[in-house]
């Protein structure tokens, strides 16, 4: 009855155990296929580590529910199982803890992931922006070039006030020659006017000279023809 | 004639894009119209074999000297004779033209070349301007041609449209840009750029090979150098100090690019300064376009003396060659 006992102990024992190594085969962040189990269980069958603590322990679970010897190897041999049981607690409890690590730092890269998505998409809307702020700087660049070169061909054309200046500098002088002029068109009128008078003054007193001589001349011969007559 | 011997003595002339700016034609001396795909040239996983064109057929007898596009036609012109081709058609392969019309010249003996086209499109026309010194309009709705342009003395080499004040510039040999109001076909202005003392270069002639306007401003140069006008004042403002007759240039953003003698495109600014000139394959260029008809293709050609055409996807740096 201690025999079956013992091989029903064992046998539980034996699947807690496949549990366990089936959850430490396992990664922490993916369902891998129990094909992949299966040959992962094949391959690391009866090699070293976990599978082979737990085979031994088995055994020797069994051996010591048969064993017929002293009491103190008994107590030995249970002190070695409990040993080796310790040692496979422990280690499962470090493949626990480094499951759980793996999932924070999961999250901390999905963390960063959704960080660089954002500073990407603002990237690009700053780029867009960016690009459209080129565009206008251009047109104005384009529309302050144009000024210029504009500006360059109006200065060399002369200022409107020193032209406007000039044009009625020139109008006073035209003001003033057309006066002077005024002035000498009458003088010159008066002139010829005087010099008109003097000499129709001086024809008639020539025409009254030469009247008066001709009548001294006809006075002259009526008197002689008359003398001569007589 | 070895096929070699044909790419090496190829000029490209005119480039157009399409309105969907996905494709460019191109013409060249030999009548033949190059269309090659941008978004197969521009993408990721382009081969050698992008960077040929898809289709390409003959167009004219002689040169094809300009291109243009409409938002569903393409125009070309070469030996006197303008043709239409419908762009979808030609993306489907089909090379067979809408129509072909030629202006009413008044000799009969010698055809002039046709040197430069444009469309007004205030009342959907297309001004063509050629070698018998003359513009001619052509209605596009109608299909007739409904006036003619008198004034030049001598052949047209390019023409413009002012699209805010419905005027017609146009620039010829005889070193005049003449602006004619498009309602009333007058000449309304006539200035003669060789005879301003800051522009004119004796020792190259006084023809004016390129012209452009943005209604305000006028670029303007070939023999004289190139020279920024102010359309309202009709005074230059800016001389830019360019070695070699340019032969088309185009206002950019806040630049002016020029392309002409020698093997580089000019960025010049409006103040007058030259701000950079990229190295291109072609020693020398004669054509300039930007697609502005696509956001993702916005790429800059240029075409010349060489048969590959100049693709820059950034102003600054030639990005690969397109070849016929």
């Amino acid at each position: 009855m201690l025999a079956n006992v013992s091989s029903q102990i064992a046998q539980q024992l034996l699947d807690f155990f496949k549990q366990y190594l089936k959850g430490c085969l396992i990664p922490a962040f993916a369902p891998i296929p129990d094909e992949v189990i299966r040959k992962r269980l094949l391959i690391d069958g009866d090699g070293a580590g976990d599978d082979r603590r737990i085979n031994v322990l088995l055994k020797s679970v069994t051996k010591w529910c048969n064993s017929t010897g002293t009491p103190e190897e008994g107590f030995t041999q249970y002190q070695r199982m409990m040993g080796t049981l310790a040692q496979c607690e422990f280690s499962m409890g470090k493949t626990l803890m480094v499951y759980d690590m793996n999932l924070r730092e999961m999250e901390n890269y999905e963390k960063i992931y959704t960080n660089i998505e954002q500073s990407i998409t603002s990237a690009h809307e700053k780029i867009a922006e960016c690009k459209k702020e080129i565009q206008r700087a251009k047109r104005i660049r384009k529309n302050r070039q144009e000024y210029d070169a504009l500006a360059k061909v109006i200065q060399q054309h002369p200022d409107r006030h020193e032209t406007l200046k000039q044009l009625e500098a020139l109008d006073k002088e035209l003001q003033l020659l057309s006066r002077t002029k005024e002035n000498v068109d009458a003088k010159l009128e008066l002139r010829k006017k005087q010099f008109h008078v003097l000499l129709s003054t001086i024809q008639e007193l020539q025409q009254t000279l030469e009247n008066d001589e001709k009548s001294d001349n006809d006075d002259i011969n009526q008197e002689s023809p008359a003398e001569n007559g007589e | 004639i070895n096929p070699i011997w044909l790419l090496l003595h190829m000029s490209v002339f005119s480039q157009s894009f399409s309105p969907c700016g996905r494709f460019l034609a191109a013409g060249n001396n030999y009548g033949e119209i190059a269309l090659f795909s941008l978004s197969a040239a521009l993408s990721p996983d382009a081969t050698a074999l992008s960077q040929k064109p898809v289709l390409t057929f003959t167009a004219h007898d002689g040169p094809v000297f300009s291109l243009l596009s409409n938002d569903s036609q393409l125009f070309s012109a070469g030996n006197g004779e303008i043709s239409c081709w419908s762009w979808s058609e030609l993306v489907k392969k089909n090379a067979k033209p809408l129509w072909t019309k030629r202006p009413n010249y008044k000799s009969s003996l010698e055809i002039p070349e046709i040197n430069a086209m444009i469309i007004n499109p205030r009342d959907n026309s297309l001004v063509v301007g050629g070698g018998d010194n003359n513009i001619h309009i052509l209605d596009l709705e109608h299909g007739v041609f409904k006036s003619v342009l008198q004034g030049h003395s001598d052949y047209i080499h390019c023409v413009s449209v002012r699209e805010r004040e419905a005027e017609i510039l146009s620039g010829g040999e005889d070193g005049a840009v003449r602006m004619w109001d498009s309602r009333t076909g007058q000449s309304v202005h006539c200035v003669e750029i060789y005879k301003y003392e800051s522009c004119a270069r004796p020792q190259y002639g006084k023809w004016i090979s390129c012209l452009t306007t943005d209604s305000d401003w006028m670029l303007c140069g070939g023999g004289p150098s190139l020279s920024l006008w102010h359309l309202r004042s009709l005074s230059p403002t800016s001389v830019f100090p360019l070695a070699g007759c340019q032969r088309q240039a185009a206002f950019y953003q806040d630049m002016i690019l020029a392309v002409g003698e020698g093997p580089f495109v000019s960025h010049c600014l409006l103040g007058g300064e030259v701000k950079a000139q990229i190295p291109c394959t072609p020693q020398s260029l004669n054509t300039l376009q930007i697609n502005a008809n696509s956001t993702e293709h916005r790429v800059l050609t240029v075409g010349g003396s060489s048969d590959h055409i100049d693709v820059f996807t950034n102003l600054s740096y030639k990005t690969f060659s397109l070849s016929f």
